[in-house]
């Protein structure tokens, strides 16, 4: 979006308050949805209920084509259409509702940061498992990618979307990794923001905010997903303080509110 | 240690030891830590190579990337981050993972994609230091591969278009530096008062926006208005860099005193 027009969006989501029926849209749950996708999801759900706003959860599965940036999950509110958690962060905030407005700059310029880590290497390395791995692509991926469109079809979306995944990780340098050393870079981040949580509850300290939102999307996502193997969640289980917190967060924000609490439930 | 540590890399101008982020982040980090390094600078004869720069090569060893080369000095005993916290440690790779998502493309922009910028100065000066005929193809080649990078990583498929992407990349490349600054405050480095690795990292992404003369400079004006990163970029150059950087001007472009 253009500087004006992002203006004017600005401009029109502070007018009208939060509807009762906003939805959030992500792809089929159950046969469809892959693990960097789902993640992203998570974390815009448990952010929007860390804001005490209302969702409601729709599985379609053209959510990718139907989003506005080509990336899932994208809600929408009255007559908007947001996708992805940063734009979505910005949206909720020009409707009056913050979780980072307690912040000082020093720490908001952490959270950036740290925002920008969990992006850099772990939705990197989830999406390098899910279409770089040629054991993950063929049993697992290829088939939940097409599995909504009938025959050429799905073989033809799986391998145009792993082409270009491909393509985005060679020009980021990450095209001559192997798994090993991809693990290695999921270690190194999970022991960064273990080391950053401490023994807080969430990351700056009492309140949550976008970050542990973001954080308990994907940890939680790769705790609780079936792949191949059991590397990838056994590298987030070696922090047991981050354990504690994707447990809190999903007692507090998703079960105590008990709705739908099976779309949240995983495999 | 035994072995000599030698490293291969752009060389420099405008009063910087070397013209190159990534370079320069290896060659800070190894003056941060007490790293005899030898510094190979490119030039236009067929010696060395052109390829992973830049690239450290010991007796047996040969290493790319600048995250493997501070990895393996670190395993050399040569760490400049000894006295960080874990915390702070955590910090470092969040920061660096900030520099890289949101200054990057905008600084690879600003050398390497704006058409004024690069036909002027980022194309001659690379390419006066490769031999001929490489000198022709490699810097579209860099060029090309700086566009990529940027489109594939904040361009929205299946159209990537440059324009819808420009204003956002340095929109946000200026609010990187923002927070930067905002971090960084009035203490000499990020980490008190020895320099780390962090350091390295940002004063490799600064000092080339900070120092080259470009004819489109709004990245860079923007940066001159964050005194406190200016300071800390001029600090860093006078105090590791100033007996070496008369062996590394080779291009006398002092046109004017900053």
């Amino acid at each position: 979006m253009s500087l004006v027009a992002e203006a004017f969006v600005s401009q029109i989501a502070a007018a009208e308050p939060w509807p009762e029926n906003a939805t959030l849209y992500q792809q089929l749950k159950g046969e469809q949805i892959l693990l960097s996708d789902n993640a992203a999801s998570l974390a815009v759900q448990a952010f929007l209920q860390m804001c005490n706003l209302p969702i409601k959860v729709v599985c379609r599965a053209n959510a990718e084509y139907m989003s506005p940036s080509g990336k899932v999950p994208f809600i929408h509110v009255g007559n908007q259409v947001v996708s992805e958690l940063g734009p979505i962060v910005q949206f909720v905030k020009a409707k009056g509702h913050s979780l980072s407005d307690g912040l000082d700059e020093v720490q908001k310029a952490e959270m950036k940061a740290y925002m920008e880590l969990v992006n850099n290497m772990l939705l990197t390395a989830e999406l390098y498992l899910q279409w770089c791995d040629e054991a993950t692509v063929g049993e697992i991926t290829h088939a939940r990618y097409g599995s909504p469109y009938p025959w050429p079809l799905n073989h033809i979306l799986a391998y145009q979307k792993q082409w270009e995944v491909r393509r985005k990780m060679k020009a980021i340098g990450w095209g001559k990794k192997t798994l090993d050393q991809v693990l290695e870079d999921v270690d190194q981040c999970c022991q960064a923001l273990s080391q950053r949580l401490g023994t807080q509850p969430y990351f700056f300290n009492k309140q949550p905010t976008e970050l542990d939102a973001l954080v308990f999307g994907h940890l939680y996502t790769i705790l609780t997903t079936q792949l191949t193997n059991d590397e990838l969640s056994e590298k987030v289980k070696n922090y047991s303080n981050l354990l504690a917190f994707c447990r809190r967060i999903e007692q507090h924000y998703f079960e105590d509110h008990g709705k739908g609490s099976s779309s949240i439930r995983l495999s | 240690m035994a072995a000599p540590l030698e490293l291969s890399c752009w060389g420099g101008g405008w009063g910087l030891p070397s013209v190159h982020s990534e370079s320069l982040v290896v060659m800070a980090y190894a003056k941060f830590s007490g790293a005899p390094l030898k510094v190979n600078v490119i030039d236009n004869t067929w010696r060395g190579s052109r390829g992973d720069v830049p690239v450290l090569t010991t007796e047996d060893n040969f290493v790319s990337q600048p995250a493997k080369i501070l990895n393996f000095l670190r395993k050399q005993k040569y760490n400049a981050d000894y006295e960080l916290s874990a915390r702070q440690g955590a910090d470092t790779l969040a920061y660096i993972a900030l520099l890289e998502e949101k200054l990057l493309p905008a600084v690879l922009h600003t050398f390497w994609v704006e058409s004024d910028n690069y036909f002027t100065v980022t194309k001659p000066w690379f390419a006066s230091r490769i031999p001929f005929p490489l000198s022709l193809i490699l810097p579209g080649r860099m060029s090309k591969g700086a566009l990529n990078r940027i489109l594939l990583t904040r361009g929205e498929p299946p159209l990537y278009h440059l324009r819808e992407v420009e204003a956002q990349i340095y929109r946000d490349a200026k609010e990187c530096l923002n927070l930067l600054s905002n971090r960084l405050g009035t203490s000499q480095f990020f980490f008190g008062d020895t320099p780390s690795t962090l350091d390295a990292y940002v004063f490799g992404f600064l000092a080339p926006l900070y120092k080259v003369r470009f004819p489109k400079v709004q990245l860079q004006e923007h940066l001159k208005q964050l005194s406190n990163l200016c300071r800390f970029c001029d600090d860093i150059l006078n105090s590791y860099f100033r007996h070496s950087l008369g062996a590394f001007s080779c291009v006398n472009r002092k046109s004017a005193a900053d």
